[in-house]
């Protein structure tokens, strides 16, 4: 009795606080109302990357119905892959620049188009443009931009004394990256541009007023008040252009096809190459996986630490 | 506060999502499975599908041949094509919808190793009792089946046995005073040095995707090497590190370095300069006879004021480049027989020429001579004249991707032509042992 007398009061707190607990998180209600994306991300997301993970320990050719397991053949060729070694120093290059420059130049004319500008509507678009064009529609306009006899690249630099300065910019290996690149930059302006304005826009205008009236310069006002400000979109702009840039794809594979020779491979065109061209789908997945794994492996520690200083 | 906190959700959902997307992006190879994937249309099924790769000359022909079948047959075909890629991303293509288990019933490709992934993968089907059937053995050149037969299995229909040639503009050779085609190596020199005082890109070529500088260095090898030797080259009998393949690599820098090619040849898309010889910025280009119907004619003009001529190999046989396309039928379609039945049908010799094929394996199906003059004068040529598989055929594709990148780095300087042929004996001797 003693027994029960002391379990009833703890049966019901614990009643009590299943109730609280269930009253707070709603019980099943919430994963009724999730499982229809669990289920889409499920199948589409986790299913074929589990599936790609093991094709990459077998030698399948990605076009035959059988295959044979081969352990960590594949990531062991992948250390004496040379294209590979080259394929990721170029995706270093590419992230670092196509992070830096376009975050850059976006942050400036953000900060340029949130102020009192003539015309910063048409001006805003045109800058944002680029970002929804499509990718092969670009590739083909600067693919004949930068044609060596008749482009407006090189035409231009004939035109004002600088021919020497004429190159064939996609034929070779010295510039065929950095001619991938300009208009890649050129393309991701617009995104970091659009985050940091709508972040401007929310900085409250009464602290530039009590800035102005204690006396701060503009260059005071940017960098204590304006910058702070833009730490969340920092966050946002600086992880999805990494993980969007070390995933680089299309822009090569239109532009260059990896070339000349694989002076411009990266993971992802190698990976493809390997995958669909060369039938060794078993090492083309081996290296998705390491690009899976290089993406995460650079993106969670800096997301974790940002959000840990920001809470 | 209330900002912060909706800010450093939002920037852990944007991060998952982005991480989705990016995970996603990066493991694209997903649906792939231990077992392939099957053609569109289900168990004796009248739906068959077709996919080819066709321009805008020659597809609408072929969809109304296709429909005059299907009214014939109680057929519905649908045709889809992928124009202008070449086999650089047509095959990739195929592949993703095969797997994808929505491949077509039928598919036009190129044969050699370009082909024969897919019969090798059991993808394709046996077209043996169909040849028996139609008695396609006795209509179709003999050569050009054996280009899409493969570990004995005559895995495609072959339809076109390209020739690869020179095609000039007369205007261009006019202006540089250029009277007659080159009848030796030496010649043709001669010639592309004329061309170039005369301010003029003699051999337009692109390297984009590889293949289409391939068709000049072949040609130098053929020269260099000879019929037997190269063919042995090519199917690693003989080793590559010898003297005649680096005589071959110097010709080939001696073209770009003395501007016989277009300034930045390695960065040009092919299919944006083949025709330059038609609107007049080069003399001529190295392709085979769909340009006079898909270049000239195409362009509005006639073919008169161009010309064809067989590169000169100073060898005997004098062989020039060739390769083999041709039809395969899905191992999985819902319908062989009538799938089948669409193949003979295609290859009837009337709907060749209705379908501009004009180099067809077809006998009977010649071009016709008052409309395609230049094509016919390949007929011709063809007849007294061998011809060597182009090496994107010759190759599996890593091989012939390995042996482009070193020729993109013979003509940038970076390798010297001796050492260029000891990384081919490389590259070849890898493919041998894989």
């Amino acid at each position: 009795m003693a027994t029960a007398t002391a379990l009833a009061p703890a049966t019901r707190e614990g009643a009590g606080a299943g109730r609280q607990n269930k009253k707070r998180y709603g019980g099943l209600r919430p994963w009724l109302f999730a499982l229809p994306a669990l289920a889409v991300y499920v199948t589409f997301l986790v299913y074929p990357a589990g599936t790609s993970l093991f094709f990459s320990f077998t030698n399948w050719d990605g076009l035959s119905p059988t295959y044979d397991i081969v352990g960590l053949a594949n990531y062991e060729a992948m250390t004496k892959d040379p294209v590979v070694v080259q394929a990721l120093l170029n995706n270093l290059v590419w992230t670092v620049v196509t992070i830096v420059v376009p975050v850059v130049i976006g942050l400036t004319l953000a900060i340029l188009l949130n102020g009192k500008v003539r015309g910063k509507t048409p001006l805003r678009l045109l800058f944002y443009t680029p970002c929804v064009l499509p990718l092969v529609s670009i590739a083909s306009i600067w693919g004949w931009l930068y044609n060596p006899d008749y482009g407006v690249i090189n035409e231009t630099l004939r035109a004002v004394g600088l021919g020497s300065l004429a190159q064939p910019w996609l034929g070779q290996d010295s510039t065929a990256l950095a001619a991938v690149m300009v208009p890649a930059i050129w393309l991701r302006v617009g995104f970091p541009m659009l985050l940091y304005l709508a972040a401007l826009q929310g900085i409250p205008a009464e602290q530039y007023e009590a800035a102005t009236v204690d006396g701060a310069t503009r260059s005071q006002q940017l960098w204590f008040i304006t910058m702070p400000s833009l730490r969340p979109a920092h966050y946002i702009v600086l992880a999805l252009s990494l993980i969007d840039s070390f995933k680089v794809f299309d822009m090569i594979y239109a532009m260059t096809y990896g070339g000349p020779g694989t002076a411009t491979q990266v993971m992802g065109t190698w990976m493809y190459a390997n995958v669909f061209q060369y039938y060794q789908a078993g090492y083309g997945t081996a290296i998705a996986v390491v690009i899976t794994v290089i993406a995460v492996a650079v993106s969670i520690p800096y997301v974790l630490s940002q959000t840990k200083e920001h809470s | 506060m209330t900002r912060s906190t909706w800010t450093r959700r939002g920037f852990l959902g944007l991060s998952a999502a982005a991480a989705v997307a990016g995970t996603a992006a990066c493991t694209g190879t997903g649906t792939a499975g231990g077992t392939a994937g099957g053609a569109a249309s289900g168990p004796a099924s009248n739906n068959l599908r077709l996919f080819t790769y066709e321009d805008d000359t020659t597809i609408a022909n072929l969809k109304a041949a296709v429909a005059t079948f299907d009214s014939r047959n109680g057929t519905t075909t649908r045709v889809d094509s992928l124009p202008g890629s070449g086999a650089a991303v047509y095959p990739d293509k195929l592949r993703a919808e095969l797997l994808g288990g929505s491949g077509p019933d039928i598919w036009r490709i190129w044969g050699g190793q370009i082909g024969a992934p897919f019969a090798k993968a059991k993808q394709a089907a046996d077209l043996a009792p169909y040849y028996q059937k139609y008695g396609w053995d006795t209509k179709i050149n003999t050569n050009a089946i054996a280009g899409m037969t493969f570990d004995g299995m005559k895995a495609g229909l072959p339809i076109v046995v390209a020739a690869i040639g020179a095609w000039y503009s007369k205007e261009s050779m006019d202006k540089a005073g250029v009277s007659d085609t080159p009848k030796s190596y030496a010649e043709l020199e001669e010639m592309n040095d004329k061309l170039v005082a005369a301010g003029i890109t003699p051999c337009t070529l692109g390297g984009k995707y590889g293949w289409d500088v391939m068709r000049l260095f072949e040609y130098l090898l053929e020269v260099s090497a000879g019929p037997d030797l190269h063919d042995k080259l090519l199917s690693g009998e003989e080793s590559w590190d010898r003297p005649e393949v680096v005589t071959a690599f110097t010709s080939f820098k001696k073209w770009q370095d003395k501007k016989w090619l277009p300034n930045g040849v390695l960065g040009l898309d092919p299919s944006d300069v083949e025709t330059d010889y038609v609107s007049g910025k080069a003399a001529y280009t190295l392709t085979g006879t769909w340009t006079e119907a898909q270049g000239i004619q195409a362009a509005k003009k006639s073919s008169d004021d161009f010309g064809t001529f067989q590169l000169p190999t100073d060898q005997t046989p004098e062989r020039h480049s060739g390769f083999v396309e041709g039809y395969m039928m899905s191992a999985r379609s819902g319908n062989p027989d009538k799938a089948a039945a669409l193949l003979d049908y295609l290859v009837t010799p009337d709907l060749q020429a209705t379908l501009q094929i004009t180099s067809s394996t077809v006998t009977g199906a010649e071009p016709d001579k008052s409309k395609l003059p230049l094509s016919y004068e390949w007929t011709e040529i063809n007849k007294t004249s061998p011809f060597y598989t182009i090496q994107d055929q010759a190759f599996p594709k890593k091989t012939a991707d390995q042996y482009f990148a070193i020729q993109s780095d013979v003509l940038q300087g970076k390798t010297s032509p001796a050492d260029a042929a000891k990384a081919m004996q490389s590259a070849v001797s890898a493919m041998a042992k894989s």
